[in-house]
């Protein structure tokens, strides 16, 4: 578990370009993070590259923090 | 002729090449094929083309004329990928898992310039054709958002049979700004007289006409007015009307007798989607009224969304209609 959130704030930070200091397991993505509402996808694409799985197109929209991905991407691994 | 026959009619003059991400959806393949022996688009349908043809055999679908596109194609990941990375900043290994997804894909393919236009939704939630579309195709100059119309054709309005308005945006803008309105407002204005020939009249609606009440809400509408007037379309708008106001001559005379577009609008501003979304629902139930869209606009190229229970003669409508706005475009 800590090490999916690790990954998936690492993750985050690099899409978003923010520091992973300011990334907490509750924070919104659109909300807390900046970011735009388009980018939940480019998130996505980044946690499949991390994680090596592919995950759903619509699916992926409901994925709004970071605890949303961990429990996202714990079901692909 | 219906309004959707003339606007077959216009896109058989140069069919666009249309893709299709949702290329394994029976619907899809059935329309891409009428669409092909209609003359009105060169389809493309992205998916495995082994399954798209078991599909097409098992249905009886001829696939003439009908390009099938793989979205796991080396070739076109890479160049999409390099493409995608350098506009968007992000790295190009995310960049790959991005555009291999079949709705960014075929954006991809239309903002390279190896499809004209693209028509998703069947199988995909709105907010994911939207999102895919701006983040490849991207916005026009001058929009900052993407926003749509319904083409409204009424079956009897004050006497006058098959009347035909323009409803913005009941589909996309939950509250837009003053500045979203008025772009909304003028594209829906550029794209109504380019798709069906409509010399433009927009009314900025509100529960105001012309300073009769005093709110934040007909603020908005008064400043969409101003910017948009500032965007020298020389299209006919005024506002903040009512909708009595805006189409009904005999109101007109009373509210706003000056004005040029009260009593004749034929583009209907509303000020947000609650307002937008109940209206033109209210006049396709309560009226009869055939509701054609919703035709997204604001893209750099165009895209549209069909609903989930879209039938056939729907796609082969919409496809219709992305072809001429392609040829537009081009």
């Amino acid at each position: 578990m800590s090490g999916t959130v690790n990954r998936v704030k690492k993750v985050v930070a690099e899409v978003l370009e923010i520091s992973e200091i300011q990334i907490e397991v509750s924070s919104e993505f659109v909300g807390d993070l900046g970011a735009d509402s388009m980018q939940s996808i480019e998130l996505v694409a980044g946690f499949e590259e991390e994680f090596d799985i592919e995950m759903d197109e619509d699916d992926a929209l409901g994925v709004q923090n970071v605890q949303d991905a961990v429990t996202f991407i714990e079901k692909y691994l | 002729m219906t309004l959707i026959e003339n606007i077959m009619n216009s896109a058989k003059e140069s069919p666009a090449r249309i893709v299709y991400p949702e290329g394994k959806d029976e619907r899809i393949i059935e329309a891409a094929s009428n669409a092909y022996t209609l003359g009105i688009a060169k389809p493309i349908l992205i998916g495995d083309e082994d399954e798209i043809k078991q599909i097409a055999s098992e249905k009886g679908l001829s696939l003439t004329g009908i390009i099938i596109q793989s979205n796991k194609e080396k070739s076109f990941i890479e160049k999409y990928a390099v493409s995608y990375s350098k506009t968007r900043g992000v790295r190009e290994a995310i960049a790959k898992r991005l555009v291999k997804k079949p709705l960014p894909f075929a954006g991809m393919m239309v903002k390279e310039g190896d499809a004209d236009g693209m028509v998703a939704g069947v199988t995909s939630a709105t907010a994911s054709v939207i999102q895919a579309a701006s983040l490849t195709i991207g916005f026009k100059e001058g929009m900052s958002t993407p926003s749509s119309f319904f083409i409204m054709v009424l079956p009897n309005f004050q006497g006058e049979i098959n009347k035909t308005l323009i409803f913005a945006d009941a589909a996309v803008n939950v509250q837009p700004n003053a500045k979203e309105l008025a772009e909304i407002a003028v594209f829906s204005g550029i794209n109504a007289k380019a798709l069906i020939n409509l010399e433009p009249k927009i009314a900025f609606l509100s529960f105001s006409t012309n300073g009769s009440a005093s709110h934040k809400d007909a603020d908005k509408v008064i400043e969409a007015l101003k910017i948009a007037k500032e965007m020298n379309t020389g299209f006919e708008m005024d506002g903040e009307m009512q909708v009595d106001t805006a189409i009904v001559p005999r109101v007109a005379v009373k509210k706003m007798p000056d004005s040029k577009v009260a009593g004749k609008a034929n583009v209907l501003v509303f000020p947000n989607l609650d307002a937008g979304n109940i209206g033109y629902k209210l006049v396709q139930y309560l009226s009869g009224a055939q509701a054609i869209g919703p035709v997204l606009q604001g893209f750099a190229k165009p895209v549209n969304d069909m609903s989930r229970g879209a039938s056939v003669d729907d796609l082969i409508s919409v496809t219709a209609i992305t072809s001429v706005q392609a040829q537009g475009n081009n």
